[in-house]
C-alpha cells in the first residue's frame, strides 16, 4: 500500500516538474502536487513600477508601468504591458561650450535672431514675441533649456505550445511620442532537446519608425543657420536572433544568443549639431549631424544563472559592434540574497560597459578643412566613453489571505541604482578653450519602485 | 584627426563570450550524452525557483535597456535592441 502510494506521489512530481521549465508555474504546481484532486497550475501576475531617473544638471524621468502575465500552465502564456514615460530638463544639443556666450534656436525656431518683434493680430490688437531662442553662456555646455518629451508604449506578446517539445511566440509593440511614432512585431520559434536540457530558439523582429521632428528634419550635413528642414522621415529595422539555453546542473543554467539588425532610413538624431572652430578654438558656425544612412550590428550574449540555497548569481556579457565602427563590452553581475526564511532578499549589481567611438563622431570641425557635408556627429552617445552602474535591491515576500499553497507570494521591492558616464580618447583642448571642461562626465541616479502579485 | 578618436576594439570579450558559451554547451551536451549532465525533470526545484527564470524581473530589465538605450550605442543582446524610443 506504502509503495503504490509513493509510486502515485512520484508520479505526479514527475509529469508537473517536465511540464516546463519556465515560468513560476512549475514551482507552484510541483508543490501543489501532494493533493490528490486534479491540479490548477495556471497563474496570472501582475506587475508594476514607477520609476526616478535624474541626470546631474541635464534630464529627469518618471516612468511608471505594468505588465500583465498569464500562464496556462500548459504552455500557454501572454503577456500585456504599458509604460509611460515623463522627461523634462535641459538636453545637450551637440554644440561645443565657447569662450563666449552661444545663441541657439529651440527646435521650433527657425531663426536666431533673438530680438523682440512687435506683430498686429488679427483683431488689431499689438503683440509683442521673441523668437524661440536660449542663449548659453561662455563655458557652458550648450543644452536646450526647456527640453520636454512624453512617451506611452504598449506591447503584447503570446506563447503558444505546438507539441510538448515546442513553440511558438509572437509580439508587437507600439510606442507613440508627439515627434516619434514606432512599430514592431516580432516571431519565434523555439525547441527543446535532450529532456528540456537543451533549447534551441530563433526570432525575428520587424520595426517600422516614423520621425516627426518638431520643426521638421534638418537636411544632415547642412549650415544650422540656414534652417534648411525637410518633413517627416522615416527608418526600417529588421533583426534576426539565434539562441541556445542549456541546464548546466541543477543549479546552473546558461543562455547564449547572438544577434544580427539592420537598420535604415534617416538615423540622424534631429535635435543634433555640430560646432565649427577655427584654429584658435573660436566657434564660427554650426552644421547639422550627418550620420550613414544605414546601421548594420551584430553581437554576442551569454547569461549564466546559479542557484545556492539562499543567493542567486547571474553573470552576463555581452560584445557588440557595428559597421559604424563602434565596438562595445558589457559585464553585468548581480548577486541575489534571501534571508533564512526566503521572504526577504538584497541584491547588489555591478555593470561595466566600454565603447569604442563611431568613425565619423567628431567632437568639433576645423573651419580650415572646408568641408562640412562628409559624415560627422558630435552627439556624445556615439563617442567612446566607458560607463560604471552599481545597484541595490531590496525586496519583500508577503504571503496573501487566500492564496493558494504554494502560490507565489505578492513582493515589494526598491531599487536604487548610480550611473557614471566618462569620455575616452578626449582631443586636446583648443587654445581658446583651454580652461573649459569639453567632456563633462555623464552622472545619473535612478529610484524604483514595484510591486508584483499572483493570483 | 578622426581616426585618432576610434577606440580600441576588443574583440578578446567576444572571443571569450563565444568560446566559453562553446565550451559550456559542449559540455553540457556531450556530459547529457554521456548521462552526467543535463538534469532529470525531478532535479528542478532550484530551477524552477522564480529568481532562476531568464526574465525574473521583467520590468527591472526593461527599465534599465531603456536607460541604457537612451545614453549607449549599444542595446538589445537579451532580445531585440533598440526601436520603441525617439530618444536615439
Amino acid at each position: 500500500m506504502q509503495l503504490k502510494a509513493d509510486h502515485g506521489a512520484i508520479r505526479r512530481q514527475l509529469m508537473l516538474a517536465s511540464c516546463s521549465l519556465l515560468g513560476v508555474a512549475t514551482a507552484r504546481a510541483q508543490q501543489a502536487g501532494d493533493a490528490a484532486a486534479p491540479v490548477d497550475t495556471s497563474e496570472q501576475t501582475f506587475e508594476s513600477a514607477i520609476s526616478y531617473y535624474h541626470e546631474d544638471g541635464r534630464i529627469t524621468a518618471i516612468e511608471p508601468m505594468v505588465s500583465l502575465h498569464s500562464d496556462d500552465g500548459n504552455g500557454t502564456q501572454h503577456t500585456l504591458s504599458a509604460v509611460f514615460d515623463s522627461l523634462s530638463g535641459s538636453s545637450p544639443n551637440g554644440a561645443l561650450p565657447s569662450s563666449k556666450p552661444q545663441t541657439f534656436a529651440t527646435p521650433s525656431g527657425s531663426s536666431l535672431n533673438s530680438t523682440a518683434q512687435t506683430y498686429t493680430t488679427a483683431s488689431g490688437q499689438s503683440t509683442t514675441s521673441v523668437a524661440p531662442t536660449y542663449v548659453v553662456d561662455a563655458g557652458q555646455l550648450p543644452v536646450d533649456p526647456k527640453y520636454q518629451d512624453m512617451r506611452v508604449a504598449l506591447s503584447a506578446l503570446a506563447q503558444q505550445p505546438l507539441r510538448a517539445f515546442d513553440r511558438w511566440r509572437f509580439g508587437g509593440t507600439l510606442s507613440w511620442e508627439h515627434d516619434f511614432l514606432s512599430l514592431a512585431g516580432n516571431a519565434g520559434y523555439s525547441r527543446d532537446f535532450n529532456e528540456k536540457n537543451t533549447t534551441l530558439s530563433a526570432g525575428l523582429n520587424e520595426e517600422y519608425d516614423l520621425l516627426k521632428p518638431i520643426g521638421g528634419a534638418p537636411v544632415p550635413g547642412s549650415d544650422y543657420s540656414l534652417f534648411q528642414k525637410q518633413g517627416n522621415k522615416n527608418k526600417n529595422g529588421v533583426g534576426l536572433q539565434l539562441g541556445v539555453t542549456q541546464v548546466m546542473t541543477r543549479r546552473w543554467l546558461a543562455e547564449f544568443n547572438v544577434t544580427a539588425d539592420r537598420f535604415s532610413g534617416y538615423l540622424n538624431d534631429p535635435y543634433k549639431i555640430v560646432s565649427i572652430l577655427d584654429a584658435q578654438g573660436n566657434t564660427t558656425g554650426y552644421v547639422t549631424e550627418k550620420r550613414p544612412g544605414e546601421r548594420l550590428r551584430r553581437s554576442a550574449y551569454l547569461e549564466n544563472r546559479v542557484a545556492f540555497d539562499r543567493t542567486t548569481v547571474t553573470v552576463a556579457g555581452r560584445y557588440m559592434n557595428d559597421d559604424w565602427g563602434v565596438h562595445s563590452s558589457t559585464l553585468e553581475a548581480n548577486l541575489r540574497w534571501w534571508n533564512p526564511d526566503h521572504d526577504r532578499y538584497l541584491q547588489p549589481s555591478v555593470r561595466w560597459y566600454r565603447q569604442s567611438a563611431a568613425d565619423f563622431y567628431t567632437p568639433w570641425i576645423l573651419a580650415s578643412t572646408g568641408n562640412y557635408s562628409t559624415l560627422e556627429t558630435a552627439d556624445a552617445r556615439l563617442g567612446a566613453f566607458h560607463a560604471a552602474t552599481f545597484g541595490l535591491k531590496y525586496a519583500i515576500k508577503i504571503s496573501r489571505t487566500g492564496s493558494l499553497p504554494g502560490q507565489e507570494p505578492s513582493e515589494f521591492n526598491v531599487r536604487l541604482q548610480v550611473y557614471r558616464q566618462d569620455a575616452d580618447q578626449k582631443r586636446a583642448n583648443p587654445t581658446a578653450l583651454q580652461d573649459i571642461e569639453l567632456y563633462p562626465a555623464l552622472r545619473a541616479v535612478m529610484l524604483q519602485v514595484g510591486y508584483r502579485f499572483a493570483y | 584627426m578622426k581616426n585618432a578618436m576610434k577606440g580600441r576594439r576588443r574583440p578578446w570579450l567576444a572571443a571569450a563570450l563565444v568560446a566559453g558559451a562553446t565550451t559550456a554547451m559542449t559540455l553540457g551536451g556531450c556530459s547529457s550524452l554521456a548521462g552526467q549532465v543535463g538534469v532529470k525533470p525531478w532535479q528542478r526545484e532550484l530551477l524552477s525557483r522564480q529568481d532562476m527564470q531568464l526574465d525574473a524581473d521583467p520590468l527591472d530589465a526593461a527599465i534599465d535597456e531603456h536607460m541604457y538605450f537612451s545614453k549607449e550605442a549599444s542595446s538589445g543582446g537579451r532580445g531585440f535592441g533598440g526601436g520603441g524610443c525617439g530618444c536615439n
